[in-house]
């Protein structure tokens, strides 16, 4: 009904850009992993041509993640682990607010859904300054363990601890997760938790069976929303730790990238991640589309 | 004014595989309320479509007193449609809403002001004009599309099932006035429904579809009491279906074999032979008492005893094992027979109607008829030759509705 | 009046077993203040970290961890956020980036987001797919594919304000597109048949029928892609060039774990109650223009206006 000409003049512009530069920068980013370093000037020169490709950059960064040999192995597991218990954080702190806010909450909802988002708005950034300025030897939080005798005096929590790490990941992203979460929870019928206790299910069991499978999507959903920046969270660390020994998958590529002979390397790390997390993709994005696929039947 | 004269020829439209108009040929006589009849998926509101041209046909034409349309975008067709759900721009008020297509046409304000409140008033809407959509009743909104439509003066209005979403009561008002606003403005209307009551009310011809084909063209009366195939039949009013083994008889009608015993039918196809199927009205089944004789009857039991009000039906179980519907009008005084009673049921030889295969409804000697001879002798100079009496293809009875779901 | 008050106690004595009803209402009680109680501390430990980091900014000493008393230097001083030109330039930088992005993302996304949804023909699925790649591969990776387009491909693009506009842009796009698909889904195309039936062209009845209803995901979209640009740190770190082109979040990482003074606090207090007063405005703004450009919805969830925001701004 709309000529053809018209509707392809319209989406022109946003086709070029998206072609341009998502596809072709993508591309660059694999050219530039396949490609060699500039004899002289050592610096990295892209392969566009893929009967140049050399896959030396590739085979290097995969050897030096190789499992429990490779030197970068330990930065590798150590952000699954960091990944892990942020995530079950997310989930075992998120999922109670995100279910009271949907299910429990009237009067106070949009009161409390306003508190949910706000931490969006306010930067990442700031959020991990505000826990710069507690955590110091002097900040706030010291001032209430120390007396406690949880920590020695002038415990430092910036010098390149794990748990502050983990901790740091948490918070900063737990927000991400709660509100997809709540916009799954609110869909929920209420009809069926009565329907449950009516067949005699009690409180626990009620959630254990009704609630718990059929938040399973949402959950599900968050958890993909939240795990895939954290796989290229560089910046966490770097304001919390500042040291290697806490370093990330996302810190290794963003070392790499400052110098221009590694930049390959970058490179490299950058395509073999992305290849990990489309692989991790695959049994979600079946498991959504079966989703999908059963509430339309 | 002879305007809006509507012919389609051999229209075909195809979504991917499936055919949703199998090659249709319709001619809609100017100032007329010409209405297509059909379940949902015949094909209707696709043939509509492509009148108003949202969608192009795959091929075949329709032409618009003598003009090609087939290839016209639909903001450059004299024609306006009112859609199914009205769809009146909710953030423009009733005034608005109705001087759209003016100002697209660039009118000055005065004759803006002047043809709006004619409109108005023609829907009797007059004091509304300020009113938002969302303060308007259903019919009101109704009303609303068809004033903007009939604002532009167009050769032909098309209407989507316009009054599917009223309650009953409202809709048979509003199809009285429909009526009467169509013979009062003077342009063709072709008018889509399910409603085989709204279009036996207001049409002047019924297209009756299935499948996207034609079963029948007619006035309402024909449709209603000379079905020609068992879809039309069935589709309109209750019928009762016999299916019998038909020969031709002596001094005219048709003997049918139903069973043991012989009927003859004097209405409809009587000079089939072979399988056929047969329909008579309820209201021409008549019940006496068993075992009178004569022609044409058979004996029977009584099923099912329904009281309506004004009339009674009753469910007849026959001897050739069909079971018939019979319509008796309430007299003074109970009926001569309960559940359970032997009677013989008579089926006049003139109500006995011999139908045509069902898709095979319209042929080319039915249609050359119905065509007024100015257009048939207009059509025989057509250069293009159609094949005309297409039936349905054997290949594409695919299951489900042949309409593109919207 | 005492009817009253004594028959409810007696139905509750009848109907159940008094031991279990109040075992019942004791448990429940437990249960719901138990949930309340986790959401309190989630809503404490999400924000008064943030809040004491503002509180900070007024700080009478140079540190920002140790309360020195109060003063208001760090606002009004010299060296203030408002004349330290680090400071203010960082601000000025952050908010021209949010507006350029706003302006070119919101026009792209929502054209391509219709020409996606109206398209007939060939499917347009893999530019739905292309489109929604950003959001999904980390942004470290999307940054330094961007960066190596501009150094290594686009030369006439150099590193700055408008690599760093066309970065954030990439990245907020789809954010755009996802919003307005959403939208259109529940605007039926009738409206824009009945436009050009009733004799406007088809760009007539884009213009004329589609907008006015799409206002509401148009303005949710400019509100999501402000609020994400302003907060950006990844792409447009990568994309900066000289410290001119620096911007909030990128001051604040760099100086954090320095002596910055609580001038830096002081800036972000700045830059996330400006968003907050924007996206505050912004979501009236669109509660209104939403109760104006009410359609008859098809299928369609409700989901509070506020979560389906929330959700766009991720």
């Amino acid at each position: 009904m709309y000529p053809r000409r018209y509707l392809l003049a319209l989406g022109l512009p946003g086709l070029i850009w998206v072609v341009l530069f998502v596809t072709v920068a993508l591309y660059s980013l694999i050219a530039i992993a396949v490609g060699g370093l500039d004899p002289l000037l050592l610096t990295p020169v892209p392969a566009w041509n893929p009967l140049h490709w050399s896959s030396s950059s590739l085979t290097l960064v995969l050897s030096a993640l190789k499992p429990f040999a490779g030197p970068d192995w330990v930065v590798f597991q150590r952000t699954c682990i960091y990944i892990a218990i942020a995530l079950a954080g997310c989930i075992l702190i998120g999922y109670p607010v995100a279910y009271y806010t949907a299910v429990c909450a009237k009067r106070s909802k949009p009161f409390i859904l306003a508190l949910l988002v706000a931490p969006l708005l306010v930067s990442y950034m700031l959020r991990m300054l505000a826990w710069v300025g507690l955590l110091g030897p002097g900040g706030w939080v010291n001032a209430v363990l120390v007396p406690l005798h949880i920590v020695p005096p002038q415990f430092n929590w910036l010098d390149g601890r794990s748990v502050t790490v983990i901790c740091g990941l948490t918070y900063g992203w737990i927000p991400y997760f709660i509100i997809p979460l709540y916009a799954a929870l609110a869909r929920f019928d209420t009809r069926y938790l009565e329907a449950s206790r009516d067949l005699g299910a009690g409180t626990v069991g009620t959630f254990l069976h009704v609630t718990l499978p059929m938040s399973k999507q949402g959950i599900l959903a968050g958890t993909v929303l939240v795990a895939l920046p954290l796989f290229g969270d560089f910046f966490t660390n770097g304001l919390l730790s500042g040291v290697s020994s806490t370093a990330m998958v996302g810190t290794l590529i963003n070392t790499y990238a400052q110098s221009q002979t590694e930049q390959t390397l970058a490179a490299a790390t950058a395509v073999w991640l992305t290849a990990f997390l489309a692989i991790l993709l695959i049994p979600y994005l079946r498991s959504s589309a079966r989703a999908t696929r059963e509430v339309a039947r | 004014m002879a305007g809006g004269h509507i012919e389609i020829n051999d229209l075909c439209k195809m979504f991917g595989d499936v055919v949703a108009v199998n090659h249709i040929d319709l001619v809609m006589e100017s100032g007329g309320f010409f209405s297509m009849l059909g379940p949902s998926g015949c094909g209707k509101t696709t043939t509509l479509r492509m009148i108003a041209g949202f969608e192009e046909p795959t091929s075949g034409q329709v032409l618009l007193d003598g003009v090609d349309l087939s290839h016209t975008p639909p903001h450059k067709r004299p024609v306006n449609t009112v859609f199914q759900n009205y769809m009146i721009f909710p953030y423009l008020n009733v005034y608005e809403n109705v001087a759209f297509g003016l100002r697209r046409q660039r009118c000055s304000r005065s004759d803006i002001g002047h043809r709006v409140g004619e409109a108005l008033e023609l829907v009797q809407l007059g004091e509304l004009a300020n009113r938002k959509p969302s303060q308007l009743s259903g019919g009101q909104q109704q009303r609303v599309a068809l004033a903007r439509a009939l604002v532009l003066h167009p050769a032909v209005l098309l209407l989507d099932e316009p009054l599917g979403a009223l309650d009953a009561k409202l809709r048979r008002q509003l199809q009285i006035e429909l009526k009467a606003l169509q013979q009062r403005v003077g342009i063709t209307f072709v008018y889509v429904t399910h409603d085989q009551e709204e279009a036996l009310t207001m049409s002047d011809q019924i297209a009756v579809m299935s499948h996207g084909v034609v079963e029948q063209v007619g006035t309402p009366r024909e449709v209603y009491d000379e079905p020609t195939t068992e879809f039309v039949a069935d589709f309109l009013g209750i019928s009762n279906i016999i299916a019998a083994d038909a020969e031709p008889a002596p001094g005219g009608g048709a003997r049918l074999r139903v069973g043991e015993f012989t009927l003859v039918a004097k209405a409809g196809e009587t000079g089939s032979r072979g399988a056929v199927k047969c329909v008579v009205r309820p209201e021409r089944v008549r019940l006496e008492p068993y075992d009178s004789g004569g022609e044409n009857r058979v004996p029977a039991i009584v099923e099912q005893l329904v009281y309506l009000g004004s009339a009674t039906r009753v469910v007849v179980h026959l001897a050739t094992g069909q079971t018939l519907q019979s319509l008796i009008q309430s007299d003074a005084g109970p009926l001569p027979y309960e559940q359970g009673t032997a009677v013989q049921v008579y089926l006049p030889a003139d109500a006995m109607r011999v139908l045509r295969p069902t898709g095979q409804g319209v042929t080319e000697r039915s249609r050359a008829l119905s065509v007024n001879r100015r257009m048939a002798r207009r059509w025989s100079l057509a250069p293009y030759r159609s094949r005309r009496s297409k039936g349905p293809h054997s290949d594409q009875s695919t299951g489900g509705s042949s309409e593109r779901p919207r | 009046m005492s009817a009253t008050q004594a028959a409810p106690r007696a139905t509750s004595g009848r109907t159940a077993p008094s031991g279990g009803l109040l075992l019942r209402l004791r448990r429940a009680r437990w249960s719901s203040y138990g949930l309340v109680s986790i959401v309190i501390a989630y809503l404490v430990w999400s924000l008064a970290p943030v809040l004491i980091a503002f509180l900070f900014s007024f700080n009478g000493g140079y540190s920002r961890s140790i309360w020195q008393g109060f003063s208001l230097q760090w606002w009004t001083g010299p060296a203030s956020v408002f004349h330290d030109p680090m400071y203010y330039d960082a601000i000025r930088h952050s908010f021209l980036l949010a507006v350029l992005v706003v302006i070119i993302t919101v026009p792209l996304g929502v054209s391509l987001s219709i020409f996606i949804s109206r398209w007939r023909g060939v499917s347009a699925k893999p530019v739905t797919f292309l489109s929604t790649v950003p959001l999904v591969v980390p942004e470290l990776v999307l940054a330094l594919a961007m960066f190596f387009l501009v150094t290594k491909l686009l030369h006439f693009v150099a590193l700055g304000t408008v690599a760093q506009v066309a970065g954030q842009a990439t990245f907020i796009l789809p954010l755009v597109i996802v919003i307005t698909r959403g939208r259109l889904a529940s605007i039926p195309i009738g409206f824009e048949e009945a436009a050009m039936d009733l004799g406007a062209t088809p760009m007539q009845a884009l213009r004329l029928a589609l907008i006015p209803l799409l206002q509401p995901a148009i303005l949710a979209s400019a509100i999501v892609a402000f609020a994400v640009s302003i907060d950006d740190f990844v792409i447009t770190q990568y994309m900066s060039s000289t410290s001119s082109t620096q911007s909030v979040p990128m001051l604040i990482y760099t100086a954090t774990r320095g002596t910055a003074t609580p001038a830096l606090n002081a800036m972000a207090t700045v830059m996330a109650v400006a968003t907050v007063v924007i996206t505050g405005l912004g979501y009236v703004l669109y509660r209104f223009v939403s109760r104006r450009e009410q359609i008859p919805t098809l299928a369609g969830e409700e989901m509070p206006a506020i979560a389906a925001f929330g959700e766009g701004a991720l």
